[in-house]
């Protein structure tokens, strides 16, 4: 009985926004959302779908300017606390999404990507150009980018893939996961965690894969060009390929792989670095052997 | 290891080395890889350094914790990574490092007020907050010469933090996340420390603290600038 009026309750105040405006190539789409989810997914005209599940005493306003969409909800207590946001919108758009208790969610964007939130996930699939997506309490999570990727978070971890362009990762406590990239340049950090690469390692690039209380585990693609400089205090160095250390300090050693050309900086304080093909990348039986 | 010949490095990776002793070191690199390794080093740690994003201190809270300390966001010229470049100074191999390390806290916007905080007295606040200023009672090098700086911005953006949960702009869960990652890395600050203690020469040590260090303090801005985020 008690759940029933509950559920009637929640009925009554919950209302259903849905609300389409036409928008021209160029123009951004601006979300500011409090609470709840907000995402978008690409679709095929030129215009903007926004359907939202808020309280009936929350208004959604959906403001076309000359070069935005902005997209926001005002409560007659102020800050809207709770908005659902499913949004439809031209995969050319540039997406700016900002929420605080808020998970954001993108799906087939093409244009350039900003989501950022304090607690919930980020998840994008597609982007192009700057992609910056953030998040202070929650995994961040990209596939299908290309451009400049720059992805954050403070207590989660990391996954990128299928990703190309110049990449910077990220995160204090959490794993950092890359795979199929394409990159001539990334950086990735974590404080407390492992990190995982499996992409192109090209000639000239740079690349660089650090944390403090993790493993490092780098897949290495046969006839690479590469100058590999090895950093750690506490752990070891396991390459599943013949090396031939060249230059060796108390803490650090390199070698060369083919012409050189690129740099590879492998850097954990406490833990593991391994080099590994990229088909042994999550070989547990190889690993499990190397640690007995 | 050759010490005649690695306090010339800096020179050399300047190319302010007379030709004939550019010569007599390159031969002598040709046969010393210690001296090559270090070369290699401090090429990779001033790469580092001038491959830093110059970024200004992020927007929101800064300007009111840069009214706090005294320091006005518009009044005072920001000299850019770029213009620093410009000037040639030569230093030796640990003070190269020391450089490198200092221009890697420079990253982060917080340097931006580290380097414009009046020293703080005696540095008596440092040995109030957390396990990492156990060790500042017997740094080394560098970070002796940085640390009362770093600790005032630290201690800046910490109040502005502590501002923002006392005011209700920042929720406790997060402030709870917050404050666990920055035990996170001030617990690895203290092991870098004691590490860099017992080899000061480790440029490997040097970096890894520096960039933890500058971690903090882009922690500290980026949570700083989340207080408003409520309003």
């Amino acid at each position: 009985m008690l759940l029933n009026i509950a559920a009637v309750i929640t009925l009554a105040v919950t209302q259903q926004t849905d609300t389409t405006v036409p928008v021209r190539p160029g123009m951004r789409l601006d979300v500011d959302n409090f609470g709840g989810e907000v995402v978008v997914k690409a679709w095929n005209q030129n215009s903007v779908r926004v359907q939202a599940t808020h309280s009936s005493r929350d208004r959604i306003d959906v403001e076309v300017g000359a070069s935005t969409v902005s997209v926001k909800a005002e409560s007659r207590r102020g800050i809207a606390q709770m908005v659902e946001y499913q949004i439809s919108a031209p995969a050319w758009m540039n997406l700016n999404l900002h929420g605080v208790s808020t998970d954001i969610e993108v799906d087939g964007a093409q244009g350039a990507v900003t989501a950022e939130t304090v607690n919930g996930e980020v998840k994008c699939r597609g982007g192009s150009g700057q992609v910056s997506l953030k998040s202070v309490q929650g995994a961040v999570r990209l596939q299908n980018a290309k451009g400049h990727v720059d992805v954050y978070s403070v207590s989660e971890g990391l996954t990128l893939e299928n990703v190309s362009g110049d990449i910077s990762a990220e995160t204090v406590s959490g794993d950092i996961s890359l795979e199929g990239i394409e990159s001539a340049s990334v950086e990735v950090s974590t404080v407390s965690g492992d990190v995982t690469y499996e992409g192109s390692i090209k000639d000239g690039a740079h690349y660089r894969f650090a944390t403090h209380n993790g493993d490092v585990t780098v897949g290495i693609p046969e006839r690479t060009n590469v100058t590999v400089s090895v950093a750690t205090f506490n752990g070891d160095f396991d390459s599943s390929f013949p090396v031939s250390v060249t230059n060796t300090t108390k803490h650090r050693f390199s070698f060369t792989l083919g012409s050189g050309s690129g740099r590879l900086e492998l850097e954990t304080f406490n833990g593991d670095i391994r080099l590994r093909r990229p088909g042994q990348l999550h070989d547990k039986h190889h690993d499990d052997q190397e640690d007995h | 290891m050759n010490d005649t010949w690695t306090e010339r490095l800096s020179e050399y990776i300047d190319g302010t080395l007379p030709d004939a002793e550019r010569a007599a070191l390159e031969a002598h690199l040709a046969g010393c890889t210690a001296c090559r390794t270090t070369l290699d080093e401090l090429r990779r740690v001033v790469a580092r350094a001038r491959a830093l994003d110059d970024r200004p201190p992020a927007a929101d809270l800064w300007p009111a914790i840069a009214e706090q300390i005294g320091v006005s966001s518009g009044a005072h010229h920001v000299v850019s990574l770029a213009e620093r470049r410009t000037r040639r100074v030569t230093f030796t191999v640990l003070q190269l490092a020391a450089a490198a390390a200092v221009l890697l806290l420079l990253g982060s916007g917080g340097a931006y007020l580290a380097l414009r905080r009046p020293p703080v007295e005696g540095g008596g606040a440092i040995a109030q907050r957390g396990p990492a200023a156990d060790l500042t009672t017997s740094p080394v090098g560098w970070v002796q010469k940085t640390s009362s700086r770093y600790d005032a911005a630290v201690a800046e953006l910490q109040s502005a933090l502590e501002q923002g949960r006392a005011s209700g702009r920042l929720d406790s869960a997060t402030v709870r996340v917050l404050t666990q990652s920055l035990v996170t890395i001030d617990s690895a600050i203290v092991q870098a420390r004691r590490a860099l203690a017992a080899d000061p020469g480790s440029a490997y040590l040097n970096q890894h603290l520096a960039d933890t260090m500058r971690r903090k303090l882009e922690l500290l801005r980026r949570a700083s600038a989340l207080a408003p985020a409520r309003t």
